[in-house]
């Protein structure tokens, strides 16, 4: 009998320690965020981290001490990852300011032009191209060394796609002087142009850089990929672009769309081996392995069991929420994924994206569910195997 | 010819940090209110300056286009995030708990009597916003037409009714019988922001509004019928672009325009200017009232 083993991952973002953003922020810290490092240095059992907090108790951090805040940070959210069970592991995205504002900052061709709202009281920087981007060398070497020399788990490098650096971008150099009346096809010209620019100048030699410093898995992150339907040949476009003769892992992270668009063009992704989507943020919390226990996955799975290509990277955790997805939700809709797909390695596990937006006790309580949650999956689908009991 | 800006406007850095100060803790809702004010006097000003037909309060304060609405309604609430069209802007979509009913019509602006427009989503587009769980025309009779009443009451000039999903979800029939819910106190304009508005054209060309607000960085020119009955309202303004626009190019497009309708045109951004930063949005209002005095110096 072969044994049942879904690997389990984190996708991206966790929020920073109050002590790192503080310290970042030039404003002083208090008692509460050294009592916190300490919390959760014990908790995590972070090898050395009373030197963390004796570098905590000087009265006024300055710019001297901020690598070495940086590094702490990093150490515990990799700590987070690997206490709460997963096989798969980055630093939280520690030393980056946001996904968007991380490229543009190390590129040439960016410049800032302010805040624009997401939603609620949440705004994102946002930039204008203004010459064709490029960077002057790989920019994210440094990081993926240390995560690399901190952890004996698997690496997975998240870095921006090209396609959403685009999207989330003001074109002030690609669209030309004359816009009102332009068509279609212009329009859609000047945004394939700076996507391959985007990919080949600033997403490729960063990719390169980091597999030739032993990086193995990137994970090309594209949350605008599915926005404009018309526009997903320019996503696939832009990760073949990226990636081309990189010798690693590569996956693509997409969420909170309209997955139908994305294939048939999804299968000219060259060597794409996986797509990660959320699912749950959009599913019911009831648990059971029917269609319509599981309306967030349904529809979706569909599609890759349809086209056999390419595998899954299955959101079970919803980030927008503190609810604790139970480990029998879990195994559920891992279970049902299973089923539809009918073959369980073409499925991988992680929450539907970065965790930023909740509290590193949330976060670990719902790793830590997710991990207990397919465990008990592989044991059902096991026994299903052993022909004990069906699944 | 006259010019406006519609919809909402991008809060200042000021007041975008007063805001996340607000959400953790560091200041007060009286100092946030102050920066409000602050930002409501500056636009304005901008708007005055640009030598505006009508006035917008820029609806600095509300969260998106329906969450105002839907908490000032029984029956309502505002909770899923929800992407707006193709945008990395989220609105929250309305819940259906009950049957919808204006509790209390939202403060009008403090704006000169006859001189300002109000920004309102359609019947239809609310409708939407609660995926179809209260119809368009409960949310026209019981919430907006309450709230059209205080507007006119309050000497509101014009209402725009913001639609973003009309152009592809199509309904113009159900936002007609909407529509007809709706009292005849103020003129009434619809918008379709940030998308080719050609497949719907001719039938808004029906609807009882004044005015039809088409975005003509998406829509050709060509795409509107001949002889279109109503007043354009030529979205000329790019509110997802931070380039600046050419006042010449924006006259010389304008002119074209007037040539083919038999309503008349007005000038206006192609969508809600809270897309740019507001220093840009503020340079676009200028670029809008460059137009029009070109216009002026050429008639």
């Amino acid at each position: 009998m072969s044994r049942v083993h879904f690997v389990t991952r984190e996708i991206g973002s966790l929020a920073k320690p109050s002590w790192r953003a503080k310290a970042f922020a030039g404003r002083p810290l208090g008692e509460a965020d050294r009592a916190e490092a300490e919390r959760w240095g014990r908790r995590l059992e972070v090898e050395g981290h009373e030197q963390l907090l004796e570098l905590l108790s000087v009265p006024q951090l300055g710019e001297a001490e901020l690598p070495a805040i940086d590094d702490w940070a990093a150490r515990y959210a990799l700590r987070l990852l690997e206490r709460a069970g997963l096989d798969v592991v980055y630093d939280g995205e520690q030393r980056r300011t946001e996904m968007y504002d991380h490229v543009a900052q190390h590129s040439r061709g960016f410049e800032p032009r302010g805040s624009v709202r997401a939603f609620d009281n949440k705004y994102y920087a946002k930039a204008a191209v203004v010459e064709s981007p490029s960077i002057d060398a790989p920019y994210d070497i440094e990081e993926f060394r240390f995560v690399a020399g901190t952890t004996d788990r698997i690496v997975k490098v998240p870095l921006t796609g090209a396609y959403t650096m685009v999207d989330w971008s003001y074109d002030e150099h690609y669209a030309g002087a004359r816009r009102l009346g332009a068509s279609a096809e212009q329009r859609y010209e000047a945004r394939q142009r700076f996507v391959a620019d985007v990919a080949e100048q600033v997403i490729l030699p960063n990719a390169r850089g980091l597999v030739e410093a032993g990086a193995a898995w990137i994970q090309i992150d594209e949350p605008a990929a599915a926005t404009k339907p018309h526009e997903v040949p320019l996503v696939v476009e832009g990760f073949n672009a990226s990636v081309r003769g990189v010798d690693a892992k590569k996956s693509m992270h997409i969420c909170f769309s309209d997955y139908r668009a994305l294939w048939p063009a999804v299968l000219e992704l060259e060597d794409c081996f996986e797509l990660q989507l959320e699912f749950a943020n959009r599913d019911s919390r009831a648990l059971g392995t029917h269609d319509e226990d599981r309306p967030g996955y349904a529809e979706t799975l569909r599609l890759f069991r349809d086209h056999g290509y390419p595998n899954v990277g299955l959101g079970v955790l919803d980030i927008h929420s503190d609810f604790v997805e139970p480990p029998e939700l879990v195994r559920d809709r891992l279970l049902y994924a299973a089923d539809v797909l009918g073959d369980p390695e073409r499925i991988q596990v992680n929450p539907d994206c970065g965790l930023r937006t909740r509290s590193w006790d949330v976060v670990y309580e719902k790793l830590a569910s997710m991990v207990e949650g397919v465990r008990l999956a592989e044991a059902v689908l096991e026994r299903a195997q052993a022909g004990r009991e069906p699944a | 010819m006259r010019v406006f800006v519609p919809g909402v406007y991008p809060r200042s850095e000021a007041l975008v940090q007063a805001t996340r100060d607000l959400d953790r803790g560091r200041t007060t809702e009286e100092a946030v209110g102050e920066q409000l004010e602050q930002d409501f006097q500056a636009l304005v000003a901008a708007e005055e300056d640009a030598g505006l037909d009508l006035l917008s309060d820029g609806m600095l304060g509300w969260q998106d286009l329906f969450r105002p609405l839907a908490e000032a309604a029984e029956g309502l609430d505002a909770r899923p995030l929800t992407r707006l069209l193709d945008t990395n802007t989220f609105y929250r979509g309305v819940l259906v708990e009950g049957e919808p009913r204006l509790r209390t019509p939202l403060e009008a602006p403090r704006l000169p009597a006859g001189r300002w427009l109000a920004t309102l989503p359609s019947p239809l587009a609310f409708s939407r916003a609660a995926q179809g769980m209260a119809s368009a025309q409960a949310l026209a009779a019981n919430v907006l037409a309450p709230q059209i009443e205080a507007y006119a009451a309050a000497g509101c000039a014009l209402v725009v009714f913001s639609d973003p999903f009309l152009a592809t979800e199509r309904g113009v029939p159900e936002l007609a019988a909407a529509l007809a819910e709706l009292p005849a106190v103020v003129p009434l304009a619809l918008q379709l922001p940030f998308g080719d508005a050609s497949p719907v054209l001719a039938e808004v060309a029906e609807l009882p509004v004044s005015a039809v607000g088409v975005d003509f960085y998406a829509t050709a020119l060509d795409s509107l019928p001949d002889g279109f009955p109503k007043e354009v309202i030529a979205g000329v303004v790019d509110s997802r672009s931070s380039a600046l626009e050419d006042p010449n190019e924006i006259l010389a497009f304008a002119l074209e325009l007037a040539g083919r309708v038999a309503g008349g045109v007005s000038l206006a951004p192609n969508g809600d200017l809270q897309f740019v930063p507001e220093p840009i949005a503020r340079r676009k209002i200028a670029v809008l009232g460059a137009a029009r005095t070109a216009l002026g110096a050429g008639a």
